[in-house]
């Protein structure tokens, strides 16, 4: 039930994700953070199999770390989804599949903002705006709606706001806060957390 | 036949058909079922249908028994200021393949009562066509018409008496009546509930997205039916079980109105025309 | 559902006169959802010829990049243009390398001899048994209706703009039967000095 969120625009991408970790019935934790940095340049934010999650990206992020310590020079946002991709696919024919759904997000100067959907299957497709998880279906259309080729960061952060007030509205678990990032040609940078209650006043 | 009648050759042996001839009323019924009386469905033909229809569904893949209904919808309905708007796709589905891109999903009960159909084709439409007639009966027995409030809970009375036989049905009714405009949400669970904004079918979670960050109770009557063709649009382009021509219905206290039957392709260039232009 | 169904989408090739055309639709799903409608599943392999793949969109995209590497391995070692029929030959024998645990697509090929430009047009199934026929070749979710549609419409010696003509109304008219298939497709005519895409408009929903 968890759901991650991505968005993409001239010269940037933001991502949102959900912050709740659960097991069973019960809500482990509500500050889970499922987007991580990986470069200066680049994030990816993961849900799925709780393990598999953590395992898969960290395993990822080292080995995009250890490309740039090797070359001297960064994996490009396209380089590092098709990398990722690859793993997930021979995983998948393998005896230990990862159960993992992500988007990779970065900014490059050569090759402009870029936004990856990944899937479990190691389905990928580059994409203008997209979501994982029971969530993602009710955002979907809003995104379609709302979403323009010149979409700036602000106009950007209020669709993710109307999509975190649907799913909050419609779906039916709980998902209170939503953590937002986003990269552009500056680099990382969080953004404020949105919140029910901050959504509410 | 009301000449016959009148010159009283009615009974006359040349005047009925053979299965008439008989004298064994009850076998006379057995072949006439649902054309007398439609609640008289034919009974599975095996013992305990609630626990085995499922069975036998749930073995389809081994059987090769499988009935696959016309299925996959997306409709909605909403109250505001202006009464009621009801919008609906028109694509059948059996399976992948595309039946029909024509479907008719509003029902015209009266002029005053209209009905949304999504899940099973053929429930629909058949429950429906009672619900009609039960609807004009009550207006001859009373001299008024019907209000939504009974004719939904006509409808949910139907769906509960056959619930767990694979019914599947989920309806709204729309209308106007004494108490102003009327929305109810009927399905085949026999749940039925009254409210302000609802979609239906596989395309509805699309819909609901544009539905809520779009609605206010006091739209202009214009921007309330182009929402409603918006959210309807939407789910067709996300969910491969909608599409076809887009109709845009409003009860209004007049009775309903037409407002569009536009296709989605032109629909869709349309849109994204003005989001070019954006 | 067929997992060869569970991403959707479809591609039909056709055989003309001194040239052949292949088309696909845009359409990436999962199962009634669609994420993206600008995913071409045909690709540009050698100068005159082209590889489309349907079925489970993962195992489209790790069909193409093993096999591209495969061809161009072929390439470097041979110093020549890989033909449409040995490399047919190598991708059967790829999926059937994989025949006890097969990739979920099914592939088509369409392509111009690079010495004689004798047409060239052929299908397999998902574990690499090749068919060679000299009118049309289909695959997708759509097959039924698009085979429907070819042996209506197909003649034998099609110049190119009528050849183009047939498949885009072949497939058009065979996806708008299909709930899995469509939204947007592009067509390419392959013949001896050029090669010719373009977009089709179709419905989008």
């Amino acid at each position: 039930m968890e759901t991650l969120l991505g968005i993409k625009g001239r010269d940037f991408v933001m991502l949102a994700a959900d912050t709740t970790h659960a097991r069973s019935i019960v809500v482990m934790k509500h500050d889970q953070n499922k987007i991580h940095q990986v470069s200066d340049n680049l994030m990816i934010s993961t849900m799925g199999e709780s393990g598999d999650t953590e395992q898969f990206t960290e395993f990822i992020s080292k080995n995009i770390a250890l490309y740039k310590m090797r070359n001297g020079y960064d994996l490009s946002p396209r380089s590092a989804a098709h990398f990722t991709r690859k793993n997930l696919a021979e995983y998948l024919r393998s005896r230990t599949p990862y159960q993992v759904f992500m988007f990779v997000a970065g900014y490059d100067a050569q090759e402009g903002p870029e936004l990856v959907f990944i899937d479990y299957l190691a389905n990928a497709k580059a994409l203008n705006h997209g979501g994982h998880g029971y969530g993602s279906m009710f955002t979907a259309s809003i995104f379609d709606r709302y979403w323009h080729p010149n979409i700036t960061q602000d106009e950007a952060y209020e669709v993710l706001k109307k999509c975190v007030q649907e799913i909050q509205k419609r779906l039916i678990v709980n998902l209170n806060n939503f953590n937002v990032m986003v990269v552009d040609p500056n680099g990382v940078k969080k953004l404020d957390t949105i919140m029910a209650s901050s959504l509410a006043a | 036949m009301a000449l016959a009648e009148i010159c009283k050759i009615s009974n006359a042996s040349y005047m009925r058909p053979t299965a008439w001839a008989t004298d064994d009323v009850n076998e006379l019924k057995s072949y006439a079922s649902n054309f007398e009386n439609p609640y008289t469905l034919a009974a599975p033909p095996f013992a305990n249908p609630v626990e085995n229809l499922n069975k036998i569904q749930a073995n389809a893949d081994k059987t090769g028994i499988k009935i696959e209904f016309d299925h996959g919808t997306t409709t909605l309905g909403f109250k505001f200021k202006g009464g009621v708007i009801l919008a609906v796709d028109s694509r059948a589905t059996g399976g992948q393949y595309i039946g029909s891109q024509s479907m008719k999903k509003i029902v015209e009960i009266n002029d005053f009562l209209l009905g949304t159909l999504a899940g099973g084709a053929a429930d629909c439409v058949y429950w429906d066509r009672v619900l009609s007639k039960e609807c004009r009966l009550h207006e001859l027995r009373n001299k008024e018409r019907i209000s939504v409030a009974a004719a939904s809970k006509i409808m949910a009375n139907i769906a509960h008496e056959y619930k767990g036989m694979g019914l599947s049905m989920g309806m709204m009714l729309a209308g106007y009546d004494k108490r102003g405009p009327g929305l109810y949400y009927v399905d085949s669970e026999g749940s039925r509930t009254a409210g302000n904004l609802f979609s239906v079918g596989s395309g509805s979670i699309f819909a609901y997205g544009v539905l809520d960050s779009g609605y206010d109770y006091n739209l202009e009557d214009e921007a309330a039916q182009e929402l409603g063709r918006r959210a309807i649009y939407h789910a067709t382009h996300r969910d491969a079980y909608s599409g076809g021509i887009i109709r845009v219905y409003h009860m209004t206290k007049n009775g309903f109105k037409v407002i569009s039957n536009e296709d989605c392709e032109m629909l869709h260039y349309k849109y994204q025309a003005e989001k070019a232009a954006q | 559902m067929s997992i060869l169904a569970y991403n959707g989408g479809c591609v039909v090739a056709m055989r003309g006169k001194d040239c052949v055309a292949i088309a696909t639709d845009h359409r990436f799903g999962i199962q009634a959802q669609t994420i993206s409608t600008d995913f071409k599943k045909v690709f540009n392999i050698a100068p005159r010829m082209f590889l489309g793949l349907t079925g489970l969109q993962t195992d489209i995209l790790t069909v193409r990049d093993r096999v591209m590497f495969r061809k161009n391995l072929y390439e470097t070692r041979e110093n020549r243009e890989m033909a449409p029929k040995p490399f047919s030959a190598m991708l059967s024998s790829f999926l059937y390398e994989h025949r006890f645990g097969p990739y979920f697509i099914e592939p088509v090929i369409a392509g111009l001899d690079p010495k004689t430009f004798e047409p060239f047009i052929c299908n397999m199934d998902l574990i690499g048994c090749p068919n060679v026929p000299d009118d049309f070749v289909v695959a997708g979710t759509c097959a039924e209706q698009l085979y429907g549609m070819c042996e209506t419409l197909w003649r034998p010696n099609l110049e190119p703009d009528d050849l183009f003509e047939v498949i885009s109304q072949s497939m058009l008219n065979a996806f708008d039967r299909d709930a899995m298939s469509g939204w947007g497709a592009t067509v390419y005519v392959i013949e001896k000095d050029k090669i010719t895409e373009r977009t089709l408009k179709t419905r989008m929903d």
